[in-house]
């Protein structure tokens, strides 16, 4: 099997040499201590507590909140953004998009304070939102 | 080494008996650890290399699908993790390059024939200054003892790559090392 394979694969007594030398690769042996060495790591493995499940039954409410609020602020954003082009064509136009209800608090609080602080204040108030949840949730706190 | 002692273990060891996987890593650390010394020339790092792949053995146990031999799904296992281990952190003799290899300066010994062990180191070296899949199709063919369907089954080649793989690797070496693989008929023309 041996030359056979080596003689179908190669051209000439060339790939023979390149066999031979090749085949004659030094042979290690194992450590003494090698088996009970790695049985021992397998033990721990398998003494380990199985890695704890994702907690999905308590971070889906806060999931779907943070989803729910992302999708908020994406409508909100491209309403905005709809607006303002509207209203460096048409300036006559205050309001051309009917806004939906739920909305409407975002842009007062828009209106008050001046759209950028208004959306740095909600981007700050999203995350710190997330990363009290994300800690909550680490920290295995009901 | 027989595939039925592997399959009884991996059955035990899968039911719960850990120590089963005792008569796994007997069978199997020699090849394992050769296969890793293979791959970096260096003992300790060898048995490093050969140790975390039987954990990852043991982890993946449920993954074997027996459409195979244990043996082929070791080693397939066990290869990718010594090559993932080196290119993470390459082999002191990686950094060679093939240029850099060169033919013993007097390969040739009083009687005209060539010295064992200068040919045989150079020809190791310039495997080990192979592009990394020749060297890899070269290192498997030999330790499968050129059992090419094995060795393409080890890497997850189709055989037909895995021949063009080492017939080029074969190839480089020839040309790298033209007095040393020299073709007899030719200086007999």
């Amino acid at each position: 099997m041996r030359c056979l394979i080596g003689r179908s694969m190669g051209r000439s007594t060339g790939n023979d040499e390149m066999d031979r030398i090749l085949s004659r690769e030094d042979e290690i042996l194992p450590s003494s201590g090698f088996a009970v060495y790695v049985m021992d790591a397998v033990r721990r493995e398998a003494a380990a507590p199985p890695p704890i499940p994702f907690p999905w039954k308590r971070a889906l409410p806060g999931l779907v909140a943070g989803g729910f609020a992302m999708a908020l602020v994406l409508v909100a954003g491209v309403v905005t953004i709809l607006r303002m082009a509207r209203a460096s064509t048409a300036p006559q136009l205050s309001l051309p998009l009917s806004l939906p209800s739920a909305l409407t608090p975002i842009f007062e609080l828009q209106r008050n304070l001046g759209s950028a602080a208004g959306w740095t204040l909600l981007a700050l108030l999203v995350s710190f939102v997330s990363v009290k949840l994300s800690m909550r949730l680490a920290s295995g706190r009901p | 080494m027989s595939a039925n002692e592997d399959q009884a273990d991996v059955e035990r060891v899968l039911t719960g008996d850990v120590s089963a996987f005792e008569g796994i890593v007997r069978r199997w650390q020699g090849p394992l650890i050769n296969l890793a010394y293979r791959f970096c020339h260096d003992r300790g790092r060898a048995e490093e290399m050969a140790q975390e792949a039987f954990l990852r053995s043991y982890r993946a146990l449920g993954q074997w699908r027996k459409d195979a031999a244990f043996s082929t799904w070791l080693f397939a296992l066990a290869t990718n993790l010594y090559r993932s281990e080196l290119r993470r952190i390459p082999a002191r003799n990686a950094s060679v390059s093939l240029d850099d290899v060169a033919e013993p300066a007097d390969a040739r010994d009083s009687d005209g024939g060539l010295e064992e062990r200068d040919r045989d180191s150079a020809v190791r070296r310039a495997v080990d200054a192979l592009p990394e899949k020749y060297r890899e199709a070269l290192i498997l063919f030999y330790f499968h003892e050129m059992d090419v369907t094995t060795a393409a089954r080890t890497l997850g080649l189709p055989e037909g790559t895995f021949k063009a793989r080492l017939f080029r690797g074969r190839d480089v070496l020839r040309g790298k090392l033209p007095q040393l693989l020299a073709v007899p008929r030719l200086k007999e023309a």
